[in-house]
């Protein structure tokens, strides 16, 4: 049963991560790659020899950030796209074996549920501290500290996800929206206390606001949609295998002659 | 089959549906894919991954 689980999950990954794969090549590659131009354009201010310069430019600027050349960031980018996702389905599918009964709702909910508690988890917390770096960004700390930070509020954020779900399955059987409350009620406290008290570490640098808002929510949304098409998948696939949770299952057999 | 209500029933089904062997060969697989991850900040296959890193929101620079 739980082999059939991961199976899906790593199926529902798989198509979840060609998607998130398409998304980097067609989207984020080209926009990272410019910029990346545009952030070190910034720096140095040469509009003049423009079309010529622009390509050496970012050869350099990418000589100077990276060890690869583009194609190869390009198309290792697109596969860790891919693998991205089947990981997050593999973990998926795992947590949802073990935490089906617990989650509330019926059916497909408790899929998007846990999806939700998935993206809260592992990008929304952490964003709260780092938010997402657009090229050019200054960053305070070393990279040691900051991967502690982002680990930290993965930890954080499962427990914000706990709590939350906890919170609605006390009290949503009295009543359903006093349960809605008591689920906000961690992830606002999160929000608020991340926002007061959490340091800056991200600086945009060089690069418009607007861009970097921009970039930042197309970040959000395309993370969201990564988790909200794993939950899909894997729902359309249970249904496909006639894999019901018990209490569906009990319905069944008491509504059936 | 069974009908499993609780977390711990999860925990109990899958304890016996599972050989040890399966899984230790699940925890040996998930270190292992522990150790890749690790194994990828590695310079050249992190910076291979670097516009991945950026559009996913995780970096390190």
């Amino acid at each position: 049963m739980l082999a059939d689980y991961l199976e899906r999950g790593v199926l529902a990954g798989a198509i979840a991560g060609i998607a998130y794969g398409a998304y980097v090549a067609l989207v984020a590659n080209p926009l990272v790659g410019y910029m990346e131009t545009r952030a070190e354009g910034g720096d140095h201010g040469h509009a003049g020899e423009h079309a010529h310069a622009a390509g050496e430019h970012a050869q350099a600027a990418g000589e100077h950030a990276h060890a690869v050349s583009e194609a190869t960031t390009a198309a290792v980018s697109i596969g860790s796209g891919v693998l991205w996702g089947i990981l997050l389905g593999g973990a998926f599918a795992l947590a949802f074996y073990f935490l089906e009964p617990a989650l509330p709702g019926r059916g497909r909910v408790k899929a998007d549920v846990l999806a939700a508690a998935g993206f809260l988890t592992v990008s929304v917390a952490p964003w709260l501290v780092l938010p997402p770096t657009t090229p050019g960004a200054e960053l305070a700390f070393d990279p040691t500290l900051r991967s502690a930070i982002y680990a930290g509020m993965m930890a954080v954020g499962a427990v914000v996800a706990a709590a939350s779900i906890y919170g609605y399955g006390r009290l949503s059987p009295d009543n359903r929206l006093l349960g809605v409350g008591a689920a906000a009620v961690p992830i606002i406290a999160l929000v608020a206390v991340t926002t007061i008290a959490a340091p800056t570490i991200v600086e945009a640098g060089t690069l418009s606001a607007e861009l970097v808002t921009a970039f930042r929510g197309l970040t959000v949304l395309s993370q969201a949609a990564l988790w909200a098409l794993v939950a899909a998948c894997f729902g359309w696939l249970q249904t496909r295998a006639g894999a019901q949770p018990a209490a569906e299952r009990h319905d069944d057999l008491l509504t059936s002659p | 089959m069974t009908t499993t209500d609780t977390v711990h029933d999860r925990i109990g089904t899958a304890r016996d549906d599972l050989t040890t062997a399966q899984l230790l060969a699940v925890f040996a697989f998930v270190a292992a894919t522990a150790f890749a991850l690790l194994f990828l900040q590695e310079p050249l296959a992190h910076d291979a991954m670097h516009n991945f890193r950026h559009a996913a929101g995780v970096i390190c620079h």
